[in-house]
């Protein structure tokens, strides 16, 4: 190539242009593309390297730091007097069993171990020439040759080995010995060794047995882990090895690398972010019960938290947040999403607080009224299914009937016996099968009955507004249901003044007519005493904003007086569920007594009383609210009433509302109802089997980002970065109207959904419940599906959230009930009328006593006005109406909760004895342990001052081996109950009444609190009364059921 | 002006070789045009020079005292395709490692992204879709392009220009090319790329692509302005425009064929199948533009409407 280039023009520029420069530059680049592949390839895909050596350094820097810490800690568990005792019995042993130990190792050492590796080679060696003869002999094919081959055997056999064994103590002897010989002694030195191990295994196992227990003394009493576990880890740390760490589940070809840069999530120790230096990557799960109830061997990690399990070329790619990744990591604050995706049917769920919330919100506030979401308020299908079912059944029954009846026909007329008698067998089997179908439809009338009991509202029923409340008031409640009660279910509703004016006036118009009795005046003193210590505060509050008073599971009563009239208040508090006119599901119609009165019928209608006069088919009977009739008398309830009349705002005035009326704005009202959706929470003339108007939501956080209608807002949502189903739903739930933002549309063409004014809490916490609505596509066996106990638990947090149980009672540990938390029930006093904690419920009592009582909690059918167990207790356990499938429910939840078998089976208790008998007098009377001073007698006199249940109950609702337990230690079942602790003590394996025992118990060697109990188990109302020291006139007849 | 929506276009993986084109295509033609204009000016050179064209050894290069007259493959040939091969692959090292694979989550066959676009280079294709029927777009235009470049070898009666760049002695064949090739085909490209949002409705570059957008676009057929409207009426009527249509084209590219002498001289090298076939493909060919306009500005859908075939 010519050297030189010069820009001179006749210089050939084919032959003398040179490209060296071109050449070495470009070169240049490609190394350069070269060095950055590879550079690519071992870093920059690769960023959990410098992430794994990071971790590796910070968490030996922390192990170092924390060993002295918890050296120190152990060092002064060592330092106990109960440790030093341990170990100076080690010490003890060890010196006791040295010599012999000594003994054994030395003839180990010495003798049998070199003797053993002296023998073993010639011995083998010998051995295998042998067996290789021996292989020869069996596959010889001619008999002389396995003869011969025999004889080969046999020499070898006999030939001697010269070899040197040694004898201990450095001699040894020089021994000729043929095979058999050296067979012998071969397996004799064996046998010895193993021999003189088994000795010393049984003289060192006492030693190691107290070591751990050393260990385990050492271990009980430090808080984290001991200084050798953490030297356990730093060795791990030494030898890290920097690679993908990942977790693989065959069965559903799952791939999760997210330990490979959160190291730290499964370590023993607990790793804040302060700990690591502040990166919170490499701190360990905060949840680490939830790890070992879902163990991520099995589950991984993004089954519950999204994101991308196999990505490792970048936090944004590995956590699945990027445009195509259709599961991105949840928020933290949404984390409990996860949950819910297998999960799907349970509505409270231990450590997931926020979901909970978000599940009872979607329950309780009517959010259900309008979106379908399967598993919740199933009532109202499962109802029109049965009743399907029904209808079907009708048809089959008709059929098989004419089938019969035909079929007898043409065996009477058949032309032989034999086929007479086989039609004859035909027409009598399609007759047990109708019966059978009656059987069938038996119980399906029976569950459409429970469920119609079970169907609830969330909202009050419309149709009594016209014996319930001044008209006024309704259209003022429809502009802004927040401005006259903060806290209400009752979401605002975007309306103008004409469509409120159309609404109101349908729903007063199609309202039913009836006329209430007139109630006399009550005492509102006393009838504010009653509301506050009956119970209402459990559901009910009084006083707005932070004066608020009471639960919020039901409406503030602030201002109730402004809009009840004060006859359907007594009637409402007397019983809820009374309703002016019963609904047949048949007619779809409210029923009148003009129809009971065209068959003759009074008008009478109760849940004892359920069948239309008209075609026999059931009517809903009851209003359809959860509030539970708490059986006060009339005078009681006048008295409540009159307090609630007067809780008003001073100064609220009413516009005259006689638009109510025009018949000409009903059919517009109509219209508008439905098309709000009104009958979702409500019950409504005309309405009453209206559909849902929303979408369904059981799917709806796996529905493609682009089925949501962001509308114009999607431009600003994808540059604002809130282009995400969480985007989504925080924002409509914030403000429901959000996307009809710039839209022109037609009035009814507007997005319906109300303004529900959450809190900002409950927004995360619905769209917590909204993101873990997917179709999720893991494999059936990932949900929990629990066949056993565990579905009693899920099925009655359903019905105990659904009732408010928990307004009065304590359900679960750590949960505090309303009334608990006011301040009446603060006072020592007023704290033995808390209603019983129910924790440990299906270990007391007696399933069956306890279906009973959740009945019928007064326990008679003519003394009402009362508790059937705590009498003494001036809150009322109501009458819910429950379905029988209901109070199934409910038991079987209790009894799972204390994991107990089911059916239950009552425990035979030994009769008592004449002495014994004499013997539990003694002690129940004795001043030690005065039980009928509290204890109720069924003495009016002696009751009034009683605070706990009458000993006559026992034997039906207790069981006998908790009634023990509690006799032992009632403070640790039911902290701060006034039944005294202490009562037994523990003295040689069986429990001894504390105080001085009556003289009569001299020498008993039973156990004194078994003998309580089966005194208890066989009480009667004689022996009651004898105690009592009365006659038998005494007024204790108690209606049991 | 939306820069992001431009720059997000731009930007995508799946577009990086749109842009580059819209670079790189004017700068190469523009550079083999300049060449080919050197060339002509050297054969306009020799032609009035004889002797200099029997002594004159390069085609592409004026004469020069002292210049070989032929030099080797190796290395002024290979040396030049080595650097070549360089710089190409530094190139794709470049791209492959900044670049990803433009991977969409897992199709959904309940949802079909909106816009939904073929591979960059079908988008001309696609874009076709919009100005003819399925039929025509999909099976008939496709298959005539394929064959119409396998017939080009065949059909030029024209011997000169092999081997040199020459506009002045090629001048239909470059005009044919720029004409299909650049105008209509890549433009095709590039409109199915930047232009076409969502809904394949037409978004000039810089304007948001938005999802809500509605626009008013009733299309015709060219029967129905007529107030034609039985379907025997509109078969006629449709052959006729369409027979009109190609009895003009037919003309107006005989014209051109016989412009000038050189013009001449090659149609006079021609056969008759060679001429047919020629005419046929051109009239296919100018069919699309004129079904562009008529879509675009005058919102005609159809022209010839018959029970078995639309165009």
């Amino acid at each position: 190539m010519p050297e030189k280039t010069s820009p001179v023009e006749d210089k050939d520029p084919v032959v003398t242009q040179s490209l060296s420069g071109l050449l070495l530059l470009s070169s240049l680049l490609l190394m350069l593309s070269l060095v950055w592949a590879v550079w690519d390839e071992i870093y920059g895909q690769r960023p959990w390297k410098s992430i794994q050596k990071r971790f590796s350094q910070r968490y030996t820097a922390f192990l170092n730091k924390a060993k002295p810490r918890q050296a120190a800690v152990e060092k002064s568990v060592r330092q106990s007097e109960e440790y030093r005792k341990l170990e100076q019995e080690i010490l003890d042993k060890e010196k006791e069993i040295a010599p012999k130990l000594k003994e054994i190792d030395q003839e180990t050492i010495d003798v049998i171990g070199p003797r053993l590796t002296a023998i073993t080679d010639p011995f083998a060696l010998a051995r295998s020439e042998i067996q290789a003869v021996t292989y020869r002999v069996e596959v010889a094919s001619s008999q002389s040759a396995k003869d011969s081959l025999g004889r080969q055997i046999e020499k070898l056999k006999a030939r001697p080995v010269q070899l040197t064994l040694p004898t201990g103590k450095g001699h040894s002897e020089k021994l000729r010995m043929n095979f058999s010989q050296l067979e012998q002694e071969f397996n004799r030195l064996q046998q010895r060794k193993a021999e003189l191990a088994a000795v010393r295994g049984g003289l060192v196992k006492p030693v190691s047995e107290l070591r751990a227990k050393l260990d385990a003394f050492v271990k009980d009493r430090m808080p984290g882990l001991t200084e050798r576990q953490i030297e356990g880890l730093a060795n791990k740390m030494r030898l890290f090895n920097v690679d993908i760490k990942q977790i693989h589940v065959k069965s559903v070809d799952l791939v999760d690398r997210c330990e490979t840069c959160h190291l730290g999530i499964r370590e023993p120790i607990t790793l804040t972010k302060a700990d690591m230096g502040g990166e919170g990557a490499f701190t360990s799960h905060p949840t680490k019960a939830l790890l070992q109830i879902h163990d991520p061997e099995r589950f991984g990690c993004t089954p519950c938290h999204n994101g991308n399990g196999t990505a490792t070329t970048s936090v944004k790619k590995a956590h699945g947040r990027y445009k195509h990744w259709l599961w991105p990591l949840y928020d933290r604050e949404n984390a409990e999403a996860g949950c819910h995706q297998c999960h799907t049917t349970d509505l409270v769920l231990d450590n997931a607080s926020v979901l909970n919330v978000g599940k009872e919100i979607f329950r309780g506030r009517g959010c259900v009224g309008c979106h379908r979401y399967e598993g919740f308020d199933t009532e109202a299908e499962s109802l029109a299914a049965s009743r399907q079912a029904i209808r079907k059944l009708e048809m089959d029954r008709k059929e098989h009937e004419k089938n019969a009846e035909f079929t007898g026909k043409a065996a009477d007329a058949a032309s032989d016996n034999k086929e007479a008698q086989r039609l004859y067998a035909q027409a009598d089997a399609l007759r047990q099968t109708v019966s059978n179908i009656d059987h069938q439809m038996e119980q399906l009338d029976i569950q459409s009955r429970s469920l119609l009991r079970e169907q609830k509202k969330v909202g009050p029923s419309l149709k009594e507004v016209r014996v319930k409340m001044r008209k006024e008031w309704i259209p003022v409640w429809l502009e802004d249901p927040h401005a006259y009660r903060p806290m209400t279910r009752m979401p605002s509703f975007r309306l103008d003044k004409e469509q409120r004016e159309a609404i109101a006036a349908y729903i007063w118009q199609s309202g039913v007519q009836g006329q209430l009795p007139a109630q006399k005046p009550g005492d509102a003193t006393r009838g504010k005493e009653l509301f506050e210590t009956r119970g209402c505060l459990g559901c009910h509050a009084v006083g707005e904003g932070a004066n608020a008073v009471g639960g919020s599971f039901a409406a503030n009563l602030s201002r109730v007086g402004e809009k009840d009239h004060y006859d359907y208040l007594v009637r409402w508090i007397h019983n809820p569920r009374e309703r002016t006119r019963p609904f047949c599901t048949h007619e779809k119609r409210d029923i009148g007594p003009e129809d009971y009165a065209k068959k003759g019928l009074p008008f009478v209608f109760d849940l004892e009383h359920t069948t239309c006069p008209n075609d026999g088919h059931e009517l809903q009977v009851q209003q359809m609210t959860v509030m539970p009739n708490l059986r006060l008398t009339f005078e009681e309830s006048q008295d409540i009433a009159s307090y609630l009349v007067t809780l008003k705002k001073p100064g609220a005035s009413y516009p005259a509302a006689g638009y109510l009326d025009d018949p000409q704005l009903k059919p517009k009202g109509l219209a508008l109802v439905r098309h709000f959706g009104c009958a979702g929470c409500h019950e409504i003339s005309g309405l009453e089997e209206e559909g849902r108007i929303g979408t369904e939501l059981t799917k709806e956080g796996s529905k493609p980002i682009e089925r949501l209608d962001f509308a114009l807002l999607t431009h600003d949502a994808k540059h604002e970065g809130w282009y995400t189903h969480k985007g989504f739903f925080e924002n409509k739930l914030k403000d429901p109207a959000i996307y009809d933002k710039g839209k022109a549309k037609a009035p009814l063409e507007k997005l319906r959904m109300p303004n529900f004014r959450l809190a900002k809490e409950e927004v995360v916490a619905v769209t917590t419940f909204l993101l873990g609505s997917v179709d999720s596509t893991l494999p059936g066996h990932y949900f929990y599906n629990p066949k056993d106990q565990r579905k009693d638990i899920r099925d009655g947090w359903w019905l105990v959230n659904k009732y408010n149980c928990m307004g009065c009672h304590q359900v679960r540990v750590g949960q505090k009930s309303v009334l608990s938390g006011l301040a009446r029930y603060q006072d020592p006093d007023w704290k033995e009328q808390l209603p019983p904690t129910l924790i440990g419920q299906g270990a007391r009592v007696d399933p069956n006593w306890l279906a009973r009582f959740l009945e019928n909690p007064a326990m008679s059918t003519t003394d009402v006005n009362r508790n059937g167990v705590r009498s003494y207790l001036k809150v009322r356990m109501p009458t819910f109406s429950f379905s029988n499938e209901e109070i199934r429910k409910i038991v079987r939840f209790f009894d799972a909760l204390s994991a107990q078998a089911q059916p239950y089976m009552p425990t035979k208790l030994q009769p008592l004895t004449d002495q014994e008998r004499e013997m539990a007098r003694g002690l129940f009377t004795s001043k030690a342990a005065p039980c009928l001073k509290c204890h109720a007698t069924g003495d009016p006199a002696h009751d009034r001052n009683a605070t706990a249940p009458n000993f006559l109950l026992a034997k039906e609702r207790l069981k006998p081996g908790w009634t023990a337990r509690w006799m032992i230690d009632p403070a640790m079942m039911a902290p701060g109950t006034s039944m005294p602790s202490g009562l037994f003590r523990r003295e040689g394996g069986r429990w001894v009444f504390a105080g001085p025992v009556p003289a009569t118990f001299g020498g008993y060697q039973k156990d004194h609190a078994d003998l309580l109990v089966r005194y208890m188990f066989q009480f009667t109302p004689e022996e009651q009364r004898r105690l009592a020291g009365r006659g038998p006139a005494s007024p204790a007849k108690v209606a049991m059921r | 002006m939306d820069w992001a929506q431009l720059w997000e276009i731009a930007s995508a993986p799946d577009n990086v070789p749109i842009v580059a084109l819209i670079v790189l295509v004017p700068f190469y033609s523009w550079y083999g045009l300049r060449q080919s204009l050197a060339n002509d000016r050297l054969i306009a050179q020799l032609e009035t020079d004889p002797q200099m064209a029997k002594t004159h050894h390069r085609k592409t290069q004026p004469w020069r005292p002292g210049w070989e007259r032929e030099v080797h493959v190796w290395p002024y040939l290979l040396r030049i395709e080595f650097l070549a091969a360089i710089i190409v692959t530094f190139i794709l090292m470049v791209w492959s490692i900044a670049l990803n694979a433009p991977l969409e989550e897992p199709a959904n066959p309940t949802l079909t992204m909106n816009p939904s676009k073929a591979p960059w280079y079908f988008l001309g294709l696609q874009e076709m879709l919009v100005y003819f029927d399925p039929w025509m777009a999909g099976v008939v235009l496709p298959s005539l392009i394929l064959v119409g470049l396998m017939a080009i070898p065949y059909m030029d009666a024209n011997p000169l220009g092999n081997g040199y760049y020459t506009y002045k002695q090629r001048k239909f064949a470059i005009w044919a090319f720029c004409f299909g090739f650049l105008i209509l085909w890549l433009s095709m490209v590039v409109i199915g790329t930047f232009i076409r949002g969502p809904g394949w409705i037409w978004f000039w570059p810089g304007q948001t692509w938005d999802h809500n957008r509605v626009v008013f676009e009733a299309n015709r057929d060219l029967p129905d302005i007529f107030g034609i409207t039985s379907a025997l009426g509109k078969g006629i009527f449709g052959g006729i425009v369409t027979l009109l249509y190609t009895a003009v084209t037919a003309i107006a590219f005989h014209k051109v064929l016989t412009w000038n002498d050189f013009n001449r001289k090659i149609y006079q090298r021609m056969t008759l199948v060679q001429y047919l076939t020629l005419q046929f493909f051109i009239i296919t060919m100018m069919s699309l533009p004129v079904k562009m306009i008529a879509r675009l500005a005058f919102r005609i859908k159809y022209v010839w409407i018959t029970p078995w075939f639309n165009i």
